[in-house]
C-alpha cells in the first residue's frame, strides 16, 4: 500500500504525530503498533502528573493516553494493531508483520519514528554474582503490577534513582511488599524530586546516594545483594560492603532510545543522545525520516514528548506536500560551559528553535542559558542534570547565523 | 502545646523548595526557603493532614487484562491509603468500564470517589 505519512509506535510520540500528520495536511496517515492496544508505556504508567503543562490536567498515564486516543478516533487514521515493522528502507518502504494482514509493505511519502526507548538492564552496567529469579528493570516489574496484575516480589531492593523506579519503590509498598531502599550511584538523585517526596519520603523509604550492588546471591532465587559505598570516582570502597536479604532487584538506572529501525534506514545516530541526529524539524539524516519522543532523545516529562510529536507529524506532512525540502543547509548546535545534552542537534532556518538542554552538574540557583551566535541569553531558577531545561530562540534571530550554535548554562 | 522545627519540599511546581519551619501544632510560627506564597498553604497543609491522590488498580473480570487502572477523584488523607488499598483489594469489577466510572462512591467517608483512569471493553 502506498500511504502519505507512517508512523511507527503509538505512545505519546507517535499518537500525537499521526493526529499533526493528518491535521497539517496529509491525505493518507497510517499508525503501526506492535501491541494490541494503542498508548504505549502510558498504560502501565497509572499514577498522575501526566500533562500538566499541556493540557494543564494532572491525569494518569492510561487517561492521557485515551485522551489523545479519543482525538485520533476523530481522524481517519488507520492504525495497524499488533504490527511488528521488521524492515525500514532509506527509501521509505515499510515491511511489517501481522496475524490479520500477514506480511505488508508499506511504501510512505515520508515517515516518523516513534519507537521510544528501552531500560537499561543488568548487562550494561555489570553487576557480578549470580544469574537467579528474581532480578527486574522498574518498567518490567511495573507492567507486571499494573497490567498483569501480579506482585514480582515481598523484600525489594531497588539500584538506581530513576523516576520508574520511584514510582514502583511506591507502588509495590501500597501493594504491601517491603521496599527496603533504593541505592543511587551518583552523588544526587536521577528522578524528579516531586517523585523523592511523593513516592520515597511519604512511605519513609530510604534513599541511599554514592551506593552501588557489587553483587548478587542466590541460586534458583534471589536471597540477597551487596551493596557498596563509592568514592568520588564512582569505584566501590572496600570494607563497605553489606549484604542486604532480599528477593527481588528492580533496576531504575536509565534508558536508551531504541534505534534498531532507524538504523535500518541508514539514519546517522548521534553518539551523545543515542537517537538520530536531528533538526528542529525533527528530520533525521535520511530525507523524509523525522523523529520524536524517547525514540529522538530520553526526556523527562510526556509535554515535551508530545510536543516534538506534534513537530514531528506536521514536518512529515509538510515533506509530502513538497513544504520542507530533505536537504537543506544547517549549522550545528554544540555543548559549552555544563552542557552533557542537547536536542535537537542541529537547526535547519525553518523559524523558531526549540531547544532541550540536560545540565551535566547540578546549580541551585538562578543561571542563564546562553545561544551563542546568535547571543541570546534566558534565565531560569535553577539547572539540574534530572530536569533538562527548554529554551526557545527565535527564528529571526537566528537567520544571519553562519557558524555552529554554542549553548553553555553558567551561574548568573 | 510545644514548639517545633519541621523539614519540607514543596511539591506546588517542580523547583521543590526546601522549607524549614517552625511550628505549633498546625499553626505556622514562621517559615524560610520558599520562593513564593504557594508554599505556604501547602505546608499549612502539611501540618494539617497530608492529602495525596492515590492511585492503583483493582480486579476486573471479562475483560483483557486482569486489572484496570483506578484513582481518587480527589486528594485524601494519606494516612487512610492503606485503609483504601485493604477495602479495594476486595472489589471486582465486570467489563465493560468507562474511563471515570465511579467504582466506588465515597470511599472511607472520605467524600472521594474512586473512578476507572481507562476503558475496559468486555471481551467476546
Amino acid at each position: 500500500m502506498e500511504v502519505d505519512v507512517a508512523v511507527i509506535g503509538s505512545g505519546p510520540a507517535g499518537l500525537t504525530a499521526a493526529i499533526h500528520a493528518r491535521g497539517s495536511g496529509a491525505r493518507s496517515v497510517v499508525l503501526l503498533e506492535r501491541e494490541e492496544e494503542l498508548g504505549g508505556i502510558l498504560k502501565q504508567c497509572i499514577h498522575n502528573g501526566f500533562g500538566l503543562e499541556q493540557f494543564k490536567q494532572d491525569y494518569t498515564g492510561p487517561e492521557y493516553a485515551e485522551r489523545l486516543i479519543r482525538d485520533l478516533e476523530e481522524t481517519d487514521v488507520q492504525c495497524f494493531l499488533n504490527t511488528l515493522v521488521t524492515d525500514l528502507s532509506p527509501d521509505r518502504v515499510i515491511t511489517a508483520l501481522s496475524p490479520e494482514h500477514g506480511a505488508i509493505e508499506i511504501s510512505a511519502g515520508s515517515i516518523v519514528l516513534g519507537m521510544g526507548c528501552r531500560e537499561r538492564a543488568r548487562g550494561s552496567i555489570g553487576i557480578p554474582g549470580t544469574r537467579p529469579a528474581g532480578i527486574f528493570t522498574a518498567g518490567v516489574a511495573q507492567r507486571f503490577v499494573n497490567i498483569d496484575g501480579y506482585l514480582p516480589g515481598r523484600r525489594i531492593v531497588i539500584l538506581g534513582s530513576g523516576d520508574i523506579g520511584l514510582i514502583m519503590a511506591r507502588r509495590l509498598t501500597l501493594e504491601g511488599a517491603r521496599v527496603i531502599g533504593v541505592y543511587e550511584i551518583m552523588g544526587y538523585p536521577s528522578g524528579l524530586k516531586r517523585n523523592i517526596v511523593q513516592c520515597l519520603d511519604d512511605f519513609d523509604i530510604p534513599l541511599h546516594l554514592s551506593h552501588t550492588a557489587t553483587g548478587i546471591t542466590g541460586k534458583e532465587r534471589v536471597e540477597g545483594v551487596t551493596i557498596s559505598k563509592v568514592d568520588s570516582d564512582l569505584r566501590a570502597v572496600k570494607g563497605t560492603e553489606q549484604l542486604i536479604t532480599c528477593d527481588t532487584l528492580l533496576l531504575s538506572v536509565g534508558l536508551i532510545p531504541e534505534n534498531e529501525l532507524s538504523q535500518q534506514a541508514g539514519v546517522e545516530i548521534s553518539a551523545a543522545t543515542k537517537g538520530p541526529v536531528s533538526t528542529e524539524t525533527m528530520a533525521t539524516s535520511v530525507p523524509g525520516v523525522y523523529t520524536c519522543g524517547n525514540v529522538a532523545t530520553v526526556f523527562d516529562i510526556v509535554d515535551h514528548v508530545a510536543q516534538t510529536g506534534a513537530t514531528a507529524g506536521a514536518s512529515a506532512a509538510r515533506y509530502v506536500g513538497g513544504r520542507l525540502n530533505g536537504d537543506v543547509p544547517h549549522v550545528d548546535i554544540v555543548p559549552g560551559e555544563n552542557v552533557r545534552l542537547l536536542f535537537p542537534h542541529r537547526y535547519s532556518f525553518q523559524g523558531d528553535l526549540l531547544l532541550f538542554i540536560r545540565a551535566a552538574e547540578p546549580v541551585e540557583k538562578p543561571v542563564t542559558v546562553e545561544v551563542s551566535p546568535p547571543g541570546s541569553r534566558i534565565t531560569r531558577p535553577y539547572a539540574r542534570p534530572n530536569e533538562m531545561l527548554r529554551v526557545r530562540i527565535p527564528g529571526a534571530k537566528l537567520a544571519e547565523v553562519r557558524h555552529p550554535l554554542k549553548v553553555s548554562i553558567r551561574e548568573k | 502545646m510545644t514548639v517545633q522545627k519541621s523539614h519540607f519540599v514543596c511539591v506546588v511546581c517542580p523547583i521543590g523548595c526546601e522549607i524549614d519551619v517552625v511550628h505549633e501544632d498546625s499553626e505556622i510560627l514562621s517559615m524560610e526557603g520558599q520562593k513564593c506564597d504557594k508554599s505556604e498553604e501547602y505546608v499549612r497543609q502539611e501540618l494539617l493532614e497530608p492529602m495525596r491522590i492515590l492511585t492503583t488498580t483493582v480486579r476486573i473480570r471479562g475483560a483483557r487484562w486482569p486489572v484496570i487502572p483506578v484513582r481518587t477523584d480527589g486528594p485524601v488523607p494519606k494516612r487512610l491509603f492503606p485503609r483504601l488499598m485493604r477495602q479495594l483489594k476486595r472489589i471486582e469489577l465486570q467489563a465493560p468500564v468507562d474511563m471515570l466510572d465511579v467504582v466506588v462512591s465515597d470511599i472511607a467517608g472520605t467524600d472521594a470517589n474512586i473512578v476507572a483512569t481507562r476503558s475496559m471493553p468486555q471481551e467476546r
